[in-house]
């Protein structure tokens, strides 16, 4: 417990409270349960110990005592503060975090001068993002102690409500209370009470919201600015001169601090563009230049004694070309720097894009890229840094430029690097030859042989720079196999077949022995294995990755997402458990991370924790998860006991679909497809795609597990409230084929696999390709039959409807099956037939359950009216029917899966290959145990899960 | 070339092409969140002109007296951008901060097998002041090297006079 506090009253209680707080740290919970009971036999008044015994309860799941108890002490109006504080815990626990404002204010009632208290109800309103209680809250706490920071609270908290509060969606609420920030700011200023660096941030904060970018830049040059100290310049006066459009000032700021470091980046952009905006300006200032320059001045640029200003691309080249002068001659750095050779690609870029000629200024722009790459092609950042610039050529200028550049590094189909660096070079030109979109539409023969020598040159590599590494080095030569299994990735699309993408497994697995560190070769190995429908494979890799803590939302596509699909649902339930259990408890403990800075005056970075906290609350990933595992739960349901306690309400239902966020790091891949020079993945329009794909999917789930939750209500209420959740019920499936067919109308098509680095394609479209909603829809149209008791001819034709819906996914198995086991390459195919299997055992799974819903609605007891009894009867034979069918149904799935050869023949072929690529040939032989290893276990889950539906429906209705 | 930045939340979503290396450790989120509260001039992101990360270095400002320094908790540069002199850039900010902060030294620590990093701290003018026995939990437990630099404040240089016995764990701090 972080933050235990002392008994004040005595130190004999605090003496035998004592063991309680060790037993609760250590998280022995029953132990500090039974050390509470004892304290309180002996004084069975004593607050905290009742405050402690309820935390203990809580913590050992007892919830509703828990609750009991901190009532009646909360209705003794406790006010000591370690009392108080065990209570804030429960609550927090409990996410009761309004209790504890309420807590605090009853508490300083009794105590009204206590500081303490009163720093406590502040952050409770923190906690709670009240904006107003906490303006409020902390004048009080200014009025009693005045101290700045509380001062800095309440101006803080106006701020929010301009921000966040009323004057989110009212300009002119905003603008009133930014202006009441100002003024309060100001008092304290005139004052002379200003005497931290926080303070000052603060007043800034609230000037730059104001776009008061002058009085902002008054406050800079002011002693206020002398305090400072830790925030680097750049940080408030660069920004506040561009926003102010005083090019000349941005210029001349510019300048000074690139001559002092020239490989500020930031810098560097920001000085270009200056230039660029003092030539477009120029015509209009003409007459008013002297005046212009006087009002800059004024501003106090006491640099210009030193520097002129570069208006014209040539100055800015002049200005370039000195710093490479200068910086070459600088015998201190021992490193090349990049910086101003980046700067003429940005100048290059610059003058294109106004539609000037660069070679008079710049020479031809391709030689750019050869000087660049003489100088930094030995440095494995090179091909990022140009990444960015191949757009200032055109197609087929790049394809020119990658063959030169493999040209001028000297190794040719027979040859070997001779260094180190040569191969680093050698490396770079290969990568940036795939960027250029050289190795795009070349023959197989082609990318096969060109494999062989990547394959051989990152075995020559190893052999040569590689051996006597430690296992956390990365390999000097991985580079060459990374780039080798891509180009197998292409073999793999272009030929439909699965072939190269084993090779490659077989390739990357030979790398990770070498260097077991390379996180881009196990990135692969998880994704390729997937394709390859091998969930097992693929986690083995992942959990070589130890990806925890917020990766867990970061990266949880690559593996998270996939694993059910793939039938490894044991693997996906720990998997969700684990993802859930972050996000829930992140979540409470992110209040946390506002009160830190309020505590520690670190205001320019509260809004964007709670930018943050809402991000981490809205993830897609979150939400998605918490939806997986209830389906999860239910297919995997066994029993109808367990049937009733899952919880079925994902994330509380708390779920702001507006506000889903897709939180995927998809730049983790390395990647040298043409694609990315186009910017960053984050903003291709295939992501976009693919996200909204994803988000229609999780509507579709949500609405189903929505519909399930409600009909456990029917099941479970009385006569009087059923009804109310049986409409509750029709308005979802409603909704539910709504949704359904807008999506479906939709005609998503595939996202592209094109680039390696892409995220694989969304569950979406298997789910779309066979009736799965359908069928789950009419099954929950009958539950609503029999709930409202009312038997028609329809309910007959339904209940029929829903055995060949359920049969033609059956057939539709054994078909696919069957072709895939004809097919001559059964592996490429595998991971989609896997996941319309594991999609059809979920709909049998799910409307076994229902079924069973239904049924128990009948057993219920019921008036005896005969009429009552025939329908019934009548319901109960239908149902029955449809109980039989599937029993029918799911044994033929099994016979089904019995049937399936899942790797099929791998071709002679691959072991040439293999033996090509001078590989192990038995290395293929752990790939492919792998392969039929994770096949066995999805086969199996999956036969429990059917097999226990069977029983289940055995159980409830005599066959 | 380098954009040299204060670290912010979003960046935790893209450092994974930094944390995914094995020498460099993932926290819980509150650790970082403590640090971006309590230290946020002591915590700043190298960003390539492309926008990925390149590395960070997280520090903070601790210790009474003359026992006042910086500290730095981690400092990672991603295997792409590694030989450019990152990490000493980085190290540079970290150090101004503490000048600016009026400490007396800054300190580390690092794993005694990280030849490489504690040769660049060596260049970089750091000392080696003691030998933290079995520090990083691990099979088998790992030394660390407590290795520091004075500042200009602490003119007589005695925050960089070296212990002749090795600690363990909990006498440090």
């Amino acid at each position: 417990m972080a933050s235990r506090a002392h008994v004040q009253d005595n130190s004999v209680v605090e003496r035998r409270l004592r063991p309680v707080y060790d037993w609760l740290d250590t998280g022995n919970n029953k132990k500090a349960l039974q050390e509470c009971d004892k304290v309180l036999k002996k004084t069975p008044n004593l607050h905290c110990a009742k405050a402690l015994k309820a935390l203990a309860l809580l913590r050992i799941g007892k919830e509703s005592e828990c609750t009991t108890l901190l009532n009646n002490l909360v209705a003794e109006k406790p006010s000591d503060d370690a009392t108080l504080q065990a209570i804030t815990l429960c609550y927090r626990e409990l996410q009761h975090l309004d209790k504890i404002c309420t807590l605090y204010q009853t508490a300083i009632q009794i105590d009204p001068s206590n500081e303490e208290l009163h720093t406590h109800l502040f952050m409770s309103y923190v906690r709670i993002s009240d904006f107003r209680m906490q303006q409020q809250s902390a004048l009080n706490l200014y009025k009693l102690k005045p101290k700045n920071p509380y001062y800095c609270w309440a101006v803080m908290s106006v701020i929010l409500q301009a921000t966040r509060g009323q004057g989110k969606r009212d300009p002119q609420k905003k603008k009133v209370l930014l202006s009441l920030a100002e003024r309060m700011m100001d008092k304290q200023k005139t004052e002379d009470k200003l005497e931290a660096e926080p303070e000052v941030q603060l007043y800034l904060i609230i000037l730059e919201l104001q776009e008061k970018y002058e009085e902002a830049l008054a406050v800079l040059e002011s002693p206020l600015g002398t305090m400072l100290t830790c925030s680097p310049p750049t940080m408030y006066k660069l920004p506040y001169l561009i926003k102010m459009k005083r090019w000349r000032g941005v210029n001349l700021f510019c300048k000074n601090i690139l001559t002092e470091s020239m490989d500020r980046w930031d810098v560097w952009k920001e000085y270009i563009n200056s230039v660029f905006q003092l030539m477009s300006s120029k015509p209009h200032v003409n007459n008013h230049m002297d005046e212009n320059i006087k009002t800059e001045n004024s501003a106090g640029n006491g640099e210009n004694e030193f520097y002129s200003v570069d208006d014209t691309p040539e100055k800015a080249h002049e200005f370039i070309c000195s710093i490479v002068e200068n910086g070459a001659d600088n015998g201190k750095q021992r490193y090349l720097l990049r910086g101003p050779y980046l700067a003429r690609f940005e100048l290059c870029s610059h003058l294109i894009k106004v539609g000037t000629d660069t070679t008079d200024l710049l020479g031809e722009t391709m030689e750019l890229f050869i000087e660049y790459f003489h100088k930094f092609g030995h440095k494995s950042c090179c091909v990022s840094d140009l990444k960015i610039y191949l757009q200032l050529l055109d197609s087929d200028k790049r394809s020119e430029l990658a063959t030169r550049l493999l040209r001028d590094v000297g190794i040719s189909a027979t040859s070997v690097p001779k260094s180190e660096h040569q191969m680093q070079r050698h490396i770079c030109s290969l990568q940036i030859s795939r960027l250029c979109g050289n190795q795009r539409n070349l023959s197989s023969d082609y990318l096969q042989a060109m494999v062989t020598a990547l394959s051989l040159h990152y075995q020559h590599g190893y052999q040569t720079y590689g051996t006597n590494l430690l296992p956390t080095d990365p390999g000097p030569s991985d580079a060459y196999a990374i780039l080798a299994s891509h180009v197998l990735y292409d073999l793999a699309i272009a030929q439909n077949s699965s072939q190269p993408l084993v090779c490659a497994l077989v390739l990357l697995e030979n790398l990770l022995r070498n260097s077991p560190s390379n996180f881009n070769a196990k990135l692969l190995c998880v994704k390729f294995y997937h394709l390859l429908g091998c969930g097992a494979g693929a986690h083995h890799w992942y959990e070589s990755l130890d990806i925890k803590h917020l990766q867990l939302d970061s990266l949880g596509y690559i593996h998270c997402s996939q694993l059910y699909s793939r039938g490894m649902f044991t693997l996906a339930a720990g998997l969700y458990d684990t993802t859930l259990k972050f996000f829930t408890s992140n979540y409470k403990d992110s209040s946390d991370h506002l009160t830190f800075s309020y505590k520690f005056g670190s205001f320019i970075k509260l809004e964007e924790f709670m930018d943050f906290r809402e991000r981490l609350n809205n993830s897609l990933h979150y939400v998605t998860t918490a939806v997986d595992k209830i389906i999860l739960s239910l297919v995997q349901c066994s029993s109808i006991e367990n049937l009733y306690s899952i919880d079925l309400v994902p994330k509380d239902n708390k779920i702001e679909w507006e506000e889903l966020r897709d939180n995927r790091d998809v730049s983790v891949h390395l990647s040298w497809d043409p694609e990315r020079i186009e910017g960053s993945m984050e903003d291709n329009l295939d992501m976009k795609l693919l996200v909204e794909q994803d988000m229609a999917l999780l509507r579709l789930r949500f609405l189903l597990v929505r519909s399930f939750s409600i009909s456990l209500d029917i099941v479970k209420s009385s006569d009087g409230v059923r009804s109310k959740h049986v409409e509750d019920l029709r308005d979802v499936l409603k909704d539910w084929k709504n949704t359904h067919s807008k999506v479906a109308e939709k005609h998503y098509k595939m996202f592209e696999t094109i680039c390696v680095a892409y995220p694989l394609p969304s569950h979406l479209h298997a789910y779309l390709e066979l009736p799965f909603s359908e069928c789950l829809i009419r099954v929950f149209d009958l539950f609503c039959a029999v709930a409202t008791e009312v038997f028609t001819d329809d309910i007959s034709a339904l209940s029929k409807d829903v055995c060949t819906s359920l049969s033609r996914l059956v057939d539709n198995i054994s078909r696919t099956i069957k072709v895939q086991n004809e097919s001559k390459d059964c592996l490429w195919n595998a991971a989609n037939v896997l996941e319309q299997v594991v999609n059809t055992v979920e709909v049998f799974s799910l409307t076994t359950l229902v079924c069973l819903l239904a049924h128990d609605l009948l057993k219920l007891p019921q008036g005896s009216k005969k009429s009552k009894k025939k329908v019934d009867s009548a319901f109960r034979d239908r149902l029955q029917e449809v109980a039989v069918h599937k029993k029918q149904q799911m044994q033929k799935i099994e016979e089904s899966l019995d049937a399936w050869n899942y790797l099929g023949e791998f071709s002679d072929n691959l072991t040439d290959r293999l033996a090509a690529l001078n590989l192990n040939v038995n290395g293929q032989d752990s790939v492919k145990e792998q392969l039929k290893s994770s096949h066995e276990i999805a086969l199996k889950e999956i036969r429990i899960v059917l097999r226990s539906k069977v029983k289940l429906l055995s159980a409830s209705f005599n066959s | 070339m380098t954009t040299l930045r204060p670290f912010t939340c979003n960046d935790l979503y893209k450092f994974n092409n930094v944390n995914l290396d094995p020498l460099t450790e993932t926290y819980g989120l509150s650790f970082y969140m403590q640090y971006l509260a309590h230290w946020p001039e002591y915590f700043t992101v190298a960003e390539s002109p492309s926008g990925e990360i390149m590395g960070y270095i997280m520090g903070k400002a601790e210790g009474h007296g003359e026992n006042w320094h910086g500290h730095v908790t981690a400092l990672t540069v991603s295997l792409e951008y590694r030989r450019l002199g990152l990490a000493a850039t980085l190290m540079n900010c970290l150090e101004d901060v503490s000048e600016k902060k009026r400490a007396y030294f800054v300190d580390l620590f690092v794993r005694v097998s990280n030849k490489v990093a504690i040769n660049m701290y060596t260049n970089l003018g750091y000392i080696v002041y003691r030998t933290v026995l079995e520090y990083y939990s691990g099979d088998p437990d790992e030394n660390a090297y407590d290795m520091r630099k004075a500042l200009s404040r602490d003119v007589k240089q005695k925050s960089v006079i070296p212990l002749s016995h090795p600690v363990r764990p909990e006498d440090v701090e």
